[in-house]
């Protein structure tokens, strides 16, 4: 397979040296290409740094680097054949139809100048006002034949409008072959609760939103709260792992970069740290939920990516979902029934196994007494801490790893019959 | 959004029917009026709004444009609520979106006011050579079911103005007639800032300062 840089190198890079002059910034990418490439020659490969640095300033830089680590972090054996379809699965397909329209009318996710290493045989003169409608129209299909496959291969999953957002970003970074591979693995894991028979996995995964920004911005919060805006506004964002509302597909693989290399609930956080960088805008839109749902759901397009990224990770350490999982099911108390807020436990806590000591909050948790607790008592002040950036990548980077390993074997469904 | 102020009246409205039947497209037509020919699926809710001029009444519409997707709809339903009037759409080259029009109909009418005021769009009139369903029968289903009734393209623009216009126009006959009261609760409308000033004055005479969030 040919590989070529498909865009991006130098404005990806241009974004991160923060001001330095350009030889400061040049040593420092040079600097960053070489220790990936240590790691993923060392032998065994050195997955932890490559999560570090997949999460550091300026992610995993080239989408000729993404080829090689985005397989590392999905544990997923690059060099195995990758499935092939057994019938004729657009006969067959259930889905093909709702897939056939997403797939269809998603020109804005195939951007001019993009070129996908498994297309690299094309001549490809690079034009500068969009992609050509041939060779569109080829990844149109093979985005088409990806999808039908995975569904086909795994029954329990269901299709939702924005997996084919997932999947174009795989099949333009890493072409048919091995996108195939590693949208089967993020399928069954990271997006699996997006991909049941109903949403309400999805929902409960947005009810985390809002005790983020509580923990950080508690006026932002109780705004958001008087105007009753609810999260739907983040739900594109979450499922699509930004990729429906970010019209720059450099930022939407420097997200993924990040994304892959931590723990699931981490798009989140993410959508949380968008928030609260937009506080002035919000609190200065009228108080009502269709001004403050318009205006959060129309995502900025110049935001600091790498600034909000080292923020999530910040939040994330400083508020693990264990803490999160208490505060969000005591927001959903008021209007669910005590069985359903169980399962919801059930389901937290099942997001959370590798850690045993979430496994005591979580009995915790059961306790009346703590969760009324947790319903009248509220943080009233900014708790949010930056972090040295160092700090973080390590402390993120470790616990990502600790986390993600487990959660590569990460399946709610099973671990819900734990607790019957 | 800022012409609220001058607003009569403001009316939620809905838009609903099944994927790709060209929702988005429509609101899109009638709020830039262009056609949006890269417009991609919804996901959840988008909103849109805009002031019309019906009968020399301003009336600002607050538009949910909801995602088709079937599995969707329990996010959406909860957009339903306090609707006062919809856009119910199917597309005339697809049987399939027609049949589904019942379905819309129930959840619409069980979930948003209960006088909500609904106009059928059959949209993608210009794809006239394609057509799966005729007017002959979709005015039928609209008549058995107390809806309006419109043909329109969302790509030609024929009929998108007159769908939102023709539905204001409606509900502000059916607020004149008595039978829709603007003070109930859930009724989907509210008096715009230009009646309020009239009609209870001093309660919100100056501009509703975001900082003073008063709900």
């Amino acid at each position: 397979m040919a590989l070529r840089s498909a865009q991006g190198d130098g404005h990806t890079s241009s974004r991160w040296d923060g001001g330095a002059g350009k030889t400061d910034f040049d040593a420092k990418r040079k600097k960053k290409v070489a220790e990936i490439h240590q790691a993923l020659n060392s032998d065994p490969t050195d997955v932890a740094a490559l999560r570090r640095l997949a999460i550091s300033e300026g992610g995993l830089l080239t989408d000729e680097i993404r080829r090689k680590v985005w397989p590392k972090l999905l544990n997923v054996n690059s060099s195995e054949p990758p499935p092939v379809p057994e019938q004729n699965l657009r006969q067959m397909s259930k889905d093909y139809q709702q897939v056939l329209l997403d797939v269809r009318r998603s020109l804005r996710r195939f951007p001019p100048g993009c070129l996908p290493c498994s297309s690299a045989s094309l001549p490809a003169p690079r034009p500068p006002t969009g992609m050509p409608e041939e060779q569109r129209e080829g990844l149109q299909e093979e985005l088409i034949d990806i999808i039908l496959l995975v569904l086909e291969r795994n029954p329990q999953l269901h299709y939702y409008q924005g997996y084919h957002d997932i999947v174009v970003t795989f099949l333009l970074v890493v072409g048919k072959r091995l996108a195939t591979s590693l949208v089967e693995k993020l399928s069954t894991h990271h997006v699996r609760d997006f991909m049941d028979p109903t949403m309400d996995n999805t929902k409960h995964i947005l009810n985390y939103l809002m005790p983020i920004i509580d923990q950080v911005n508690p006026e932002l919060h109780d705004f958001m709260q008087s105007a009753e805006v609810g999260t739907i506004f983040a739900l594109s964002w979450l499922i699509t792992w930004f990729g429906h509302v970010l019209s720059d597909f450099r930022h939407v693989v420097r997200l993924y970069d990040f994304f892959l290399a931590c723990h699931p609930l981490m798009p989140i956080y993410f959508a949380a740290v968008i928030v609260l960088y937009r506080e002035q805008e919000v609190l200065d839109c009228d108080c009502d939920m269709a001004s403050v749902h318009h205006l959060l759901s129309q995502i900025p397009q110049d935001l600091p990516y790498e600034t909000l990224i080292s923020r999530a990770g910040d939040l994330f350490v400083q508020f693990p979902p264990s803490e999160l999982a208490r505060k969000a099911a005591a927001h959903q108390q008021a209007e669910k029934t005590a069985a359903s807020t169980f399962k919801d436990f059930e389901l937290v806590s099942a997001q959370q196994r590798p850690d045993m000591v979430l496994r005591q909050r979580f009995r915790g948790l059961l306790r009346p007494e703590d969760r009324t607790k947790d319903v009248l008592t509220k943080p009233r002040t900014n708790r949010f801490v930056k972090l040295a950036v160092m700090g973080l990548t390590v402390a993120l980077g470790a616990a990502a790893l600790a986390v993600v390993k487990s959660a590569l074997e990460w399946a709610p469904k099973f671990q819900l019959q734990l607790f019957p | 959004l800022h012409n609220v102020f001058k607003s009569d009246f403001l009316f939620k409205f809905l838009v609903i029917g099944n994927a790709g039947t060209g929702k988005s497209c429509l609101l899109h037509q009638f709020i830039e009026k262009k056609f949006k020919d890269d417009s991609n699926h919804t996901i959840g809710v988008e909103f849109g709004s805009k002031i019309i001029n019906v009968g020399g009444k301003y009336v600002k519409l607050q538009i949910w444009d909801t995602a088709g997707q079937e599995r969707f709809r329990s996010v959406t339903r909860s957009y339903y609520r306090g609707a006062a009037g919809a856009l119910l759409v199917y597309d005339i080259t697809s049987r399939e979106t027609y049949n589904a029009l019942t379905n819309w109909l129930t959840d619409a009418r069980m979930l948003a006011s209960q006088n909500i005021v609904i106009i059928l769009c059959g949209n993608k009139k210009d794809l006239d050579a394609d057509r799966e369903v005729t007017f002959l029968e979709a005015s039928r289903f609209a008549q058995e079911n107390e809806l309006m009734f419109l043909e329109t393209s969302a790509l030609t623009g024929e009929n998108v103005e007159e769908a939102f216009v023709q539905c204001a126009r409606k509900i502000l006959n059916k607020i004149e007639s008595g039978e829709l009261d603007p003070e109930r609760m859930g009724s989907g409308i509210q008096y715009g800032d230009a009646a309020l000033r009239q009609l209870r004055s001093p309660r919100r005479t100056q501009a509703p300062n975001a900082q003073e969030c008063g709900c």
